[in-house]
């Protein structure tokens, strides 16, 4: 079952169609890869879902209720969390303090206490490792720390379904390493589903079940890692036109 | 950590005790002295909430004052009401005031924000002034004089301005531990981030403003009365307000006590001091206002956080010449 879905998903800025005409799929406890060169619309994409931009067309649900036009504290309110590929942290505030905002208000946290979101919070520190850092100030730790700090802050809002947005890039190979079992422990011990903008292929090829390529706002391709990466139209996106023509003929 | 906390409580203890027996020992000008810091301290506290809180820089929010005396006086003289009904009445109003321009202008932010709070209090000091006939206009309206002798009345004022600054003290505190606070605070450091984090943005800075107002006003009401007499170039002063932003940046800015410390040092300042520099007044405020934002952006506050230290003081300097 499709747990959150598009439909000719659309957003035109001006004459420009940063996405056109999408229609993409995340199924319940799978990871799906959202690949494509620079200004693709890939995060635009995200931003549609979250309701930061209006469709210009088409329509999104969660669950199979339609949540195109919701505000994006209700959207994540619902169950939809995500990270953000620049870590939108909450400069004035210790690392404790960024992350029980989440557990403060995302889909579980209006029941809660401050008292109990700060226990949730320290769970999910702990979770990505985080915990000698509790209490540090945010410019206080690099980016790898701020990014696992986004992560733990979007894992607290208790969400069905995270959007990472490339949540490796600016990383070393070691914490690129650690990201992906923190990623795949997300989906496999927590059961959460993700959308997974990625630029690092070792990280799309070892955990997305499925990856949506999107070129120029359009979608190319869908399928499994490996068919995708061999698929010419993607070849040809990711190095242009001459490359895949070359390769081609060197092929035959 | 917790012994400077437990040093922080004495020092209040003996000052809240200090201040409820003060006036059986001293009367006429200096109670009316740390009655008008009270008030001052009040003012501060409740602009903490939207503009250290919530980090909307409300400059007009002088305007609740102003209704909230306006409410009182009219609500004595034209219904016969009692003047703390007029008060309650009053904050309410302005309560309202706020959600309703809250609506439109809290869409805005930064420097936008701040201008378009200074035209709603110059328009509504306007109204004031031209609804002569209800208001009484640019002269001034007197309400009806307190049936008591005069010490006692300014004894009562005293206490009615210190357990409304105990209030907002409480409600700073109160704000500062629950869920409206992180969020304000979460909407301060990034509005973008708390949105999706599920923070209604909007709504919660709504009720931080519609809270400021309600104590603002109330103050408003308690002024009226405490003056008996009120005119709109008074109690729509911009000047309040940029003297409470003053204190609360001088004391820390969405830190509890913070505004209420830097009331109490600007106003003991410019009694014992300013006094003697009635022309350069100005000015003074202006090198304070300068120099904090340079030496200690962040508040007196910080320095009981922190270490005080001289290196702290140097490196800010630093950071501003760069």
């Amino acid at each position: 079952m499709s747990l959150l879905e598009g439909r000719n998903v659309t957003r035109a800025f001006g004459a420009l169609k940063a996405v056109d005409a999408v229609d993409f799929q995340v199924r319940e406890g799978e990871i799906l890869g959202l690949i494509g060169p620079n200004g693709a619309g890939k995060t635009t994409l995200v931003n549609l879902v979250t309701g930061t931009y209006p469709l210009t067309e088409g329509e999104i649900s969660f669950k199979g209720t339609p949540i195109t036009g919701l505000k994006p504290a209700k959207v994540s309110r619902l169950g939809i969390a995500r990270t953000f590929q620049i870590v939108q942290p909450f400069p004035g505030m210790s690392v404790r303090e960024n992350v029980v905002v989440g557990a403060l208000f995302g889909k579980s946290g209006t029941g809660r206490s401050t008292k109990e979101a700060f226990r949730e919070a320290d769970r999910w520190i702990d979770f990505v490792h985080l915990q000698d850092y509790r209490n540090a100030a945010v410019d206080q730790i690099n980016i790898s720390f701020r990014k696992r700090m986004d992560l733990a802050k979007a894992l607290a809002m208790n969400p069905e379904v995270l959007m990472l947005d490339e949540v490796m890039a600016g990383l070393n190979t070691k914490d690129i390493e650690e990201m992906i079992t923190l990623v795949k422990r997300i989906n496999q011990e927590l059961r959460i589903s993700l959308l997974v903008i990625e630029h690092v292929m070792k990280a799309v090829m070892s955990v997305c079940h499925r990856v949506t390529v999107l070129h120029h706002g359009a979608k190319i391709a869908d399928g499994s890692p490996q068919e995708v990466v061999r698929d010419p139209r993607v070849i040809e996106a990711y190095l242009g036109e001459r490359y895949a023509k070359a390769r081609k003929g060197s092929e035959t | 950590m917790g012994g400077q906390k437990k040093i922080f409580l004495i020092f209040g203890l003996i000052a809240v005790l200090g201040l409820i027996v003060l006036p059986f020992f001293l009367e006429g000008y200096w109670i009316r002295v740390i009655t008008s810091i009270f008030m001052y301290a009040i003012i501060t506290a409740a602009l903490n909430i939207i503009a250290g809180f919530a980090g909307y820089a409300a400059f007009g929010n002088i305007v609740f004052f102003g209704i909230g005396a306006y409410t009182t006086a009219m609500l004595m003289l034209r219904v016969g009401l009692y003047w703390w009904v007029g008060a309650i009445v009053g904050g309410v109003l302005a309560s309202l005031y706020a959600i309703l321009l809250g609506i439109p202008i809290l869409r805005l932010r930064g420097h936008y924000f701040a201008i378009a709070t200074l035209g709603i209090n110059r328009a509504t000091e306007q109204i004031a002034l031209d609804w002569g006939s209800f208001t009484g206009g640019g002269k001034g309206i007197t309400l009806p004089l307190p049936q008591m002798e005069i010490n006692t009345f300014y004894a009562m004022i005293y206490f009615i301005m210190f357990g409304l600054l105990a209030f907002t003290v409480l409600v700073n505190y109160g704000i500062a531990r629950s869920r409206l606070g992180y969020a304000l605070r979460a909407i301060r450091e990034n509005e973008g981030a708390a949105e999706a984090s599920g923070i209604f943005a909007p709504r919660c800075k709504i009720v931080a403003w519609a809270i400021s107002a309600f104590i603002t006003g109330i103050t408003g009401g308690v002024f009226a009365y405490w003056f008996s007499f009120i005119e709109p170039a008074t109690v729509f002063d911009i000047m309040i307000a940029v003297k409470a932003f003053v204190m609360m940046m001088l004391g820390g800015a969405g830190t509890v006590l913070g505004p209420v410390l830097g009331a109490f040092l600007i106003e003991l300042i410019s009694e014992t001091v300013w006094g003697k520099f009635l022309t350069i007044h100005m000015l003074i405020l202006g090198i304070i206002m300068v120099a904090i934002v340079i030496l200690m952006p962040r508040g007196i506050m910080e320095f009981f956080r922190k270490k005080f230290s001289l290196a702290a003081i140097w490196n800010n300097i630093k950071n501003q010449a760069v």
